[in-house]
């Protein structure tokens, strides 16, 4: 090897090196301003002296008022409607959207094109829309207001067969193959779907959950019609975002901020243990469009 | 214009073939939108065909069929009944009954009111009882709309099943004729779960995507022609009524304003449309290439912690938005904790208008759009990356080609090409991405021209929450944010309509597969 | 254990695309049929419509005499090997070959009984708790094969099931197919594009093209008598030679010239050719790598050529010859008799001198590409 060969050699290695550096402050950086919000919102929550917004991070007082005033306020409720929603819309909806996509994915009838195409168009509309009329009518059904977690569950779970592309996606990825030898094995078409299709999809129905239940677990436009005027049928995110009202924010500010960690400890920790499976869905949905 | 052979193509220069494909790009979307046209056209052609095919078969059903199916024209599921299959009889026939049941009884009704949504609307009137003139309650538009649609679609269906029933007939018939025996009940129940089995699936869901979907985007698609209103809301105060086209002047005229001293609804609309595509361009493409900026990185070879740091971005997802997004705009306000922090190191000493200031705010909220995204679509693009076959980059760098080269004619190509239709759908959902504008900024700062009758409306509102403000506002005009609501969707199926038709012919160009 | 007959066969698709023109083929109880034919020529699309997992849309289908067109798969009491296995990723190798049973709801003991019984005897005892994940290529086959054995289906089905594995593991399983159908006892219908596994395992073949029946007959009959140019450039490898010539009918006596050469036709294909009324005409003349006689001197009844192309295969020779009117000739060659000095002329650009004995002679009709004499 000459010398210089091996300087240029030496040069790879060194820019290499220099790169990766780089890019590892890069992601500390990049870490840090991503976290940064959850930590002030942690802090924040246990901060005693001032209720209201202010220019540092660091309490100078610490303590647990705030989660203890949270639990004299309508915060317990607002969040026992959310889980209660999002708890069932994630059990109907994932049995909807698997409904939905397993047989866009296996049966090839004659609708099956001019219904997707529908269901596409159908989607270019703005769903806010709809929730004029929703309100109306589940006004008048008497599932509005303090009955408003009813009323929710329906029309997060009604239209959710339109969400069928990601595990559509997937199941498009089993071989058809195992279908045709099921049925020649002699397996209906229920069958197939629960002793072969399922048991392979765990990752995407575990995805499927996971999404179907975080929807309403942050839901904010229809909650707020939907509970339109009285406290008993707010979710957290009404709730929640009512208290940064001009005339509340002062009081209430941090108590948003220990209501805000509250909401966002079960999924993060939900999400710390199917993270895997999450990423499998968005992963496939995105490519296969 | 010229068109090029293939190999005068290859002669051209660089900018020259840039040239060129823009100009055919450009060419080919009134092509495209030309193309979709003469394919609606073909098919409501074939439709029109189709339906004189049904009628064809349906008299000639009527002529050759024999009395039991003669009865059943009138009688639906008479044929099935007489021919041993109850069940199917018996469903057609309660079907027909609560049809015939359902139109005298109030079909009928909402029907003969459809064109007028109400005549009678409410009224003082003397009560004896009260000694007092109470308020009496008559025709209810918004009922009315509502169930003359139901009552429509009802019709159809019944149209439907009797053509069904029709068909069952001639079926029938012939395989009687040709010796064979019919489905019994039993087959037809044992169908359910297994050649039928798709129906049975889908019966759940599409009811719930008609009820609940389709059937309130027909009724607001109808609403834009009509008045209704807060002060118009069809019952307690005043019914609304159908108004035409008055609404959709409303909205693109440039002479009618909202108010003493405001611009026209047409000017609102344009820049409100306009913030809206550009936000999306933004949103779309800084999330697209920082995301897979940051995907890169991670995936480098000698990164450490590859899993922890996608672990931190990926659980900044799991956070709901709406904490996340409303603490985000309380740290940007002006006494938020940016402005105290930047103020406490002496580096401003005023606050920065993060929220005040129109183009302040609009940056302001691109920006942490990207924070918001960035986690998102590194997940995307690492699965994608890593599918791109290793061997492409090794025979890239033997090729000579440095990092940003390989970036350039491999990464970035492919990834197009896998990703085109997610940046489309991407696209589309800023344009209709309520959260992030709604929570950060409100629609804020408001922008006094364009603040009409019609809401306030705010330098950094979208159509999407401008739409939500009228709705919720306090005169509630649905006529003007189902006109909103249809433009949108007129927008974004324009712009689904060129991409999805000119992109095929850009894609062929540098195919990937 | 069943006869399949089939009448008039069709299939058209949607777009109106026909994939199966009128199919008609009757199988005899315990026969081994194989489809063979070119990718898209409708012999896996005939086979899926006696399995059930297509529609037919035309003619009927009778398994042991009953109509069976509208049945679902499961009812037509049919077993099927799929190209790729299609084994369930989730079971274990037992409850994949038990899955059958079990719907069927069969006695657990029995259930055991069949799958041991159906293991052993394709020697995958030592698997059966394993996930098909763990296995090669060869064990998943044998798995696949036992999944259909347990069922003791009328209709033994296998659509291209040596397609995926290497060379090796072909021949052998091809081998313990032979003996598999001579355990079995069953009707077996198989599928490829191999016309070797054709010829080793059929009892007759049916070849097909554009979702046609070119030909049905014993190995032996399609190999010796091809009713065509197609099947006659299908069956054997390397393909069979094909060379413009012309037919001279002298009274009741042919002969067939190219290059100058004349060769005379043996009496059993005279009478062949006068008894369909046959004149002089141009033809195409068929003739087998291995049926070419090779000479190193001239001959008045050879034509001469030059080599191209010179293959050692070990035992044999494979030549690429071209002749004067530029057409190729592959010959085989077998090594063992060849001199030294034969050997060593045996290279590029060298003469060599061929001639067609008559008994092996094919010929074509150029519009019609109908054998003339066969068939």
């Amino acid at each position: 090897m000459s010398e210089a060969t091996a300087k240029r050699h030496m040069g790879l290695r060194a820019s290499r090196a220099v790169s990766n550096t780089f890019i590892h402050v890069l992601l500390i950086v990049i870490s840090i301003i991503w976290l940064i919000p959850f930590v002030c919102i942690v802090l924040q929550s246990f901060r005693v002296e001032n209720t209201g917004p202010v220019g540092y991070i660091i309490p100078h007082q610490w303590g647990t008022d705030n989660y203890t005033r949270l639990f004299q306020t309508d915060f317990p409720r607002w969040y026992t409607n959310t889980f209660i929603a999002a708890l069932v819309t994630a059990v109907l909806q994932t049995v909807i959207v698997l409904c939905m996509s397993y047989t866009l994915s296996r049966f090839r009838f004659k609708m099956r094109q001019p219904l997707m195409r529908f269901m596409l168009i159908l989607g270019m509309f703005p769903g806010m829309l709809t929730m004029i009329i929703l309100y109306r009518v589940l006004k008048d059904l008497g599932l509005t207001q303090a009955n408003a977690v009813p009323g929710l569950i329906l029309v997060y779970v009604a239209s959710s067969g339109m969400g069928y592309y990601v595990s559509k996606g997937f199941f498009d990825t089993i071989p058809m193959s195992l279908d045709e030898a099921a049925r020649v094995d002699g397996a209906t078409r229920a069958k197939i779907l629960y002793k072969i299709i399922l048991p392979l999809s765990k990752p995407i129905v575990i995805y499927t959950v996971l999404t179907a239940f975080m929807g309403p677990w942050g839901d904010y436009v229809f909650a707020r019609y939907i509970a339109f005027g009285t406290s008993a049928g707010k979710n957290v995110a009404v709730g929640l975002y009512d208290w940064l009202n001009k005339d509340q924010i002062s009081n209430s500010y941090t108590m948003f901020c220990a209501g805000g960690v509250l909401v966002a400890l079960p999924v993060t920790i939900l999400f710390l243990f199917l993270q895997k499976y999450y990423v499998e869905g968005v992963t496939g949905g995105a490519v296969k469009g | 214009m010229k068109q090029y052979s293939d190999l005068e193509f290859l002669k051209l220069s660089r900018g020259q073939k840039f040239l060129y494909r823009l100009r055919r790009f450009l060419l080919s979307i009134p092509l495209g939108i030309g193309r979709f046209f003469m394919n609606l056209f073909r098919a409501l052609g074939k439709g029109i065909a189709g339906i004189g095919r049904e009628l064809g078969e349906i008299g000639s059903t009527f002529v050759h069929g024999d009395w039991k199916t003669k009865i059943s024209f009138f009688i639906m599921g008479f044929g099935s009944l007489a021919r041993g299959q109850i069940l199917r009889g018996v469903l057609f026939l309660l079907f027909e009954a609560v049809f015939i049941a359902y139109m005298v009884m109030s079909g009928g009704y909402w029907l003969s009111m459809l064109p007028t949504l109400g005549i009678t609307g409410p009224s003082e009137e003397y009560s004896e009882i009260l000694d007092a003139y109470v308020t009496r309650y008559h025709d209810n538009s918004f009922q009315i709309l509502l169930y003359g649609v139901l009552t429509i679609f009802f019709i159809i269906a019944f149209i439907y099943t009797w053509r069904v029933n029709i068909r069952q007939n001639r079926i029938a018939e012939k395989i009687l004729a040709s010796g064979k025996k019919l489905k019994s009940g039993r087959d037809d129940l044992r169908s359910i779960v297994d050649d039928q089995f798709h129906k049975t699936l889908l019966a759940l869901p599409m009811t719930g995507i008609l009820v609940f979907t389709v059937l309130p985007i027909l009724f607001m698609i109808l609403v834009a022609f009509t008045n209704y209103d807060g002060t118009h809301n069809g019952y307690t105060n005043s019914l609304f009524t159908w108004v035409g086209l008055d609404n959709f002047n409303t909205m693109l005229s440039w002479n009618v304003t909202g108010g003493a001293g405001s611009q026209s609804y047409a000017a609102t609309f344009g820049e409100v449309l306009l913030w809206t595509l550009i936000w999306a361009f933004f949103a779309t493409f800084t999330n697209y290439f920082l995301g897979m900026f940051v995907a890169m990185a991670i995936n480098k070879k000698g990164i450490r912690f590859k899993k922890g740091w996608r672990t931190i971005l990926v659980l900044t997802i799991a956070i709901p938005q709406f904490i996340s997004l409303l603490y985000v705009s309380k740290m940007f306000a002006k006494n938020g904790i940016i402005n105290g922090f930047l103020m406490s190191m002496g580096w401003i000493e005023k606050a920065l208008p993060f929220w005040e200031d129109p183009t302040w705010a609009r940056i302001t909220v691109i920006l942490i759009n990207i924070w918001i995204g960035i986690p998102y679509l590194m997940l995307i693009t690492t699965g994608i990356l890593m599918n791109i076959p290793a061997d492409l980059y090794e025979s890239a760098r033997i090729d000579g080609a440095n990092a940003w080269q390989q970036y350039r004619k491999i990464t970035l190509p492919y990834m197009l090409f896998v990703t085109g239709p997610y940046l489309l759908t991407s696209f589309t959902g800023n344009m209709n991405n309520f959260n992030v504008i709604f929570l950060l900024t409100g629609g804020a700062p408001t922008n006094p021209a364009a603040s009409s009758a019609a809401g306030t409306v705010g330098y950094t509102d979208l159509l999407i929450t401008w739409l939500f403000k009228i709705t919720t506002g306090a005169e509630s005009q649905y006529y003007l944010a189902s006109v909103i609501g249809i433009l949108v969707f007129v927008v974004v199926a324009l712009i689904s309509l060129v991409v999805y038709n000119v992109l095929p012919s850009i894609k062929n160009e540098e195919d990937f597969r | 254990m069943a006869s399949v007959k089939l009448t008039d066969v069709k299939k058209v698709y949607d777009n109106k695309v026909t994939a199966v023109h009128d199919f008609n083929l009757e199988i005899q109880d315990k026969e081994f049929i194989v489809f063979v034919g070119p990718s898209g020529c409708g012999k896996s699309t005939t086979l899926r419509m006696i399995a059930g997992l297509e529609d037919i849309s035309g003619g009927t289908l009778e398994i042991d005499g009953q109509v069976v067109n509208d049945l679902q798969p499961k009812d037509r009491d049919i077993a099927m090997v799929f190209q790729n296995y299609a084994l369930y990723p989730h079971m274990t190798v037992y409850d994949n070959i038990a899955f059958s049973l079990r719907l069927k709801k069969v006695p657990e003991d029995e259930v055991y009984e069949r799958v041991t019984n159906a293991a052993q005897i394709l020697g995958i005892t030592e698997y059966l708790t394993r996930k098909p994940r763990a296995l090669s290529g060869g064990q998943r086959q044998r798995v696949a094969i036992g999944r259909a054995m347990v069922r003791n289906a009328k209709v033994f089905l296998m659509d291209e099931p040596l397609s995926n594995l290497d060379a090796k593991l072909r021949n052998q399983m091809r081998a313990e197919i032979i003996q598999l159908r001579q355990k079995l006892e069953t009707t077996f219908i198989y599928v490829t594009h191999d016309q070797t596994e054709a010829m080793t395992l059929g009892d007759r073949i049916v070849i097909m093209r554009d979702g046609i029946i070119e030909q049905v007959g014993t190995p032996q009959e399609v190999f010796d008598t091809p009713v065509n140019l197609f099947v006659a450039g299908f069956i054997g490898s390397p393909q069979m030679n094909f060379l413009k010539a012309s037919l001279i009918r002298t009274g009741d006596s042919f002969s067939v010239s190219l290059l100058g050469v004349n060769l005379a036709l043996n009496p059993d294909q005279n009478e062949v050719l006068t008894r369909k009324g046959i004149g002089s005409q141009e033809v195409i003349l068929g003739i087998r790598p291995e049926h070419t006689a090779v000479l190193f001197e001239p001959d008045q009844n050879a034509i001469e050529c030059t080599i191209d192309v010179y293959e050692m295969m070990g035992s044999e020779l494979h030549l690429h010859l071209t002749d004067q009117n530029s057409d190729r000739i592959i010959v085989r060659l077998p090594t063992i008799d060849l001199t030294r000095e034969q050997r060593q002329h045996l290279s590029f650009g060298n003469r060599l001198f061929i001639s067609f004995p008559a008994k092996v002679m094919h010929l074509f009709d150029p519009e019609t590409e109908k054998s003339l004499i066969d068939g």
